[in-house]
């Protein structure tokens, strides 16, 4: 907490206002009964009092549920390509919870790897993540079993803590601090108000009772495999609808589509979800045309394929796919479920 | 009769002892029902061919789930739970020959209506978990959050399509596991939306339309949800011809519901769990609750009542709906 910095509440639409002048603000909103990130009015700061988290993860700025890759029109001579109009303005995200802000860096290296996505690398080069750290979870946040916890700082530039009168503001990455520096609105924080932030961030961790053990959760997925009963005893009320994936802040596949008339349109790509059963329908057949087999991949590809490639669990533990299921599948129960290595069949 | 906890708790006695015996009587081989969920203040389906798996059936006033769902597909004989909404989905089922009624035992349960969380959550200004308890006393639910307490009445906190329900007890049983309740009655009290929509002109509902689907992620709860869609193949994912753009966008979202809510029409029981579902808060039951209100109005047809009558869509009478031909 070393050189942290803090605005009163009532100074934060005066600092965000600022902001404004570089950067397009977005933060968290309710206008339309839904939480999520929007374009910010430009007054209202009253999501302090009542918001946990967007419904919407953060993804959906970088990677947005659809997008145009190019644009197709005619001419004379044929067909002409046009990618659609770059916006140079960055923008700037105000009240990113942990959770949220961690997935971003477990995206972030699969859009880097085997090629550089100009599409999602190009909006997040271009914009500030200014956190918020997490005083009241929910009772489905799991984040303290991944790797992360309602003060972790991962992903951030920038983080803020609500103290009270306060919000205590720490740089976090070089393009954060340098943002803080010299910024007339934030005055230096004392040393009361950091131990209050530091009381307040060990009241939220303790909140946080739902734990499950991660440690060896590859190698046990790995022995649990092939064990077709557990897997239909687990997916039997799964109803295969997109919502933990479409809205999980980790998922990132996506399908490509032609919208298209007369020959004119445009190539789009839109976020797919591996719980459809068409996600992986291949002309001669389907290797997951099974549900269970549908679960398997989602929990493997979170829990095992992607710690095998990135060194990282796909899952940063904000419930979303908890709270916002249609029958309350829950994902935490059923990684507690999987047999310890030694117990397992094969 | 009216509600009380007491009267709960016998009926939830009943349905373990009876689901048990299934079980071990061989009747069937799998039991369909409610367990606790993992969050508060609500159930989670339970499938289950395990004997010891019965105690923890629950019944209780966050049962929300429609479960006739899972029959068509399910296999083998299955003993299922049912309210009376619930109930009128898997009539129409069998109506539809997807399940037969012969593999089905159906538990019934005389229903008096669910909480609906998120009403509760609007009413005391906190979210799920942080409300303490939720309990019903007869026409009272009384909240706790800390020491605080606060009571509502049923019109404050029952999902919309309970206080519009017609048939809270199964018509459709093998075993009434409590006394029969009757209706809340509260329908117009219910219909704020719909009355709402009904005010308006076309082009503002169009408009209206248009902005609730703007954010629709086309993650197809709704569908999925839906005891009454149950094809194989869904019209959305046609590609040759393509119906509709298969990404989240406007007016394919809106399009896709219309559709949706057109194939269900004589079908829909009116369980509202499309809309308790959508993650995005689409008012979805204003859709399906007028289309119910149409088709009982032009054939004066409510899906689900019993298994002798023939499905809507597959029925004809000479002199029905004159003027729906012009």
């Amino acid at each position: 907490m070393a050189d942290s910095k803090k605005v009163r509440k009532e100074d934060l639409a005066g600092l965000l206002t600022e902001w404004s002048r570089d950067y397009a603000v977005l933060a968290p909103s309710r206008a339309d009964g839904v939480a999520r990130m929007a374009a910010w009015d430009g007054e209202d700061i009253s999501f302090l009092d009542w918001y946990r988290n967007t419904i919407n993860p953060v993804k959906s700025l970088f990677l947005p549920p659809v997008e145009e890759m190019f644009s197709i029109s005619r001419n004379e001579r044929g067909h002409r390509i046009e990618l659609p109009p770059k916006d140079d303005t960055g923008c700037l995200v105000f009240g990113v919870r942990p959770c949220d802000a961690r997935s971003l860096i477990l995206l972030d290296v699969v859009f880097e790897d085997a090629y550089e996505d100009p599409y999602y690398l190009d909006r997040r080069r271009r914009s500030i993540v200014v956190g918020l750290c997490c005083t009241n979870p929910c009772d489905s946040c799991f984040c303290t079993s991944v790797d992360s916890g309602p003060a972790a700082t991962a992903g951030m530039d920038i983080m803020f803590t609500d103290i009270g009168d306060n919000l205590l503001v720490e740089g976090i990455s070089r393009k954060g601090k340098e943002l803080v520096a010299g910024n007339a609105t934030l005055a230096k924080a004392t040393r009361t108000d950091e131990n209050r932030a530091r009381k307040i961030r060990l009241a939220a961790e303790k909140k946080i009772t739902r734990k499950i053990d991660t440690g060896d959760s590859k190698e046990r997925l790995l022995a649990v495999f092939e064990d077709e009963s557990f897997w239909q005893q687990v997916s039997a009320k799964c109803v295969s609808c997109g919502v933990c994936t479409l809205l999980c802040p980790t998922c990132y596949c996506f399908d490509i589509n032609d919208a298209m008339t007369g020959g004119e349109g445009s190539r789009c790509r839109s976020l797919d979800s591996c719980a459809f059963s068409s996600y992986t329908k291949m002309p001669m057949e389907n290797p997951r045309a099974d549900k269970w087999r549908r679960v398997r991949n989602k929990l493997c590809h979170k829990y095992e394929f992607y710690p095998m490639l990135f060194d990282n669990i796909a899952c940063t533990g904000c419930g979303r796919c908890i709270r916002l299921c249609p029958v309350n599948w829950d994902i935490t129960q059923v990684l507690d479920s999987l047999p310890a290595k030694h117990e397992s069949k094969i | 009769m009216s509600y009380s906890a007491a009267k709960n708790s016998q009926m939830q006695k009943k349905l373990r002892q009876e689901a048990k015996a299934l079980l071990e009587q061989g009747k069937v081989d799998c039991i369909i029902g409610y367990e606790p969920g993992s969050l508060k203040h609500a159930t989670t389906p339970l499938i289950t061919k395990d004997k010891a798996a019965t105690e923890r059936l629950v019944i209780n006033p966050f049962i929300v789930n429609n479960l006739s769902n899972f029959l068509p597909y399910t296999k083998g004989r299955i003993g299922i739970v049912a309210k009376g909404c619930d109930s009128r989905s898997i009539v129409s089922l069998i109506q539809d020959n997807k399940v037969k009624r012969e593999d089905l035992f159906i538990l019934g349960v005389p229903c008096s209506g669910l909480i609906d969380v998120s009403k509760v959550e609007a009413l005391v200004g906190k979210y799920r978990d942080e409300i303490d308890d939720i309990s019903r006393q007869g026409d009272i639910i009384t909240v706790k959050v800390g020491a605080a307490k606060k009571e509502f009445s049923l019109s404050q906190v029952m999902f919309d399509n309970c206080l519009a329900c017609e048939l809270p007890t199964p018509a459709e049983y093998d075993v009434l596991l409590g006394e029969p309740t009757s209706p809340i009655g509260a329908a117009a009290e219910s219909a704020g939306k719909l009355d709402e929509l009904k005010a308006m002109t076309a082009a503002q509902r169009w408009a209206f339309w248009q902005n609730e689907f703007r954010r629709c992620t086309r993650c197809y709860a709704c569908r999925n949800v839906c005891p009454a869609c149950y094809c194989k193949r869904c019209f959305v994912d046609e590609t040759e011809p393509q119906w509709l753009a298969p990404m989240p966008q406007e007016p394919d979202n809106l399009m896709f519901q219309i559709i949706r809510n057109l194939h269900v029409s004589g079908r829909c029981t009116d369980c509202g769990e499309c809309e308790r579902t959508c993650p995005v808060n689409i008012p979805l039951r204003a859709l399906t609750r007028d289309m119910y209100d149409i088709v009982d109005e032009l054939f004066e047809f409510k899906s689900g009542m019993d298994t002798k009558t023939q499905p809507l869509l597959t029925a004809y009478e000479v002199d029905e709906a004159e003027d729906l031909v012009k």
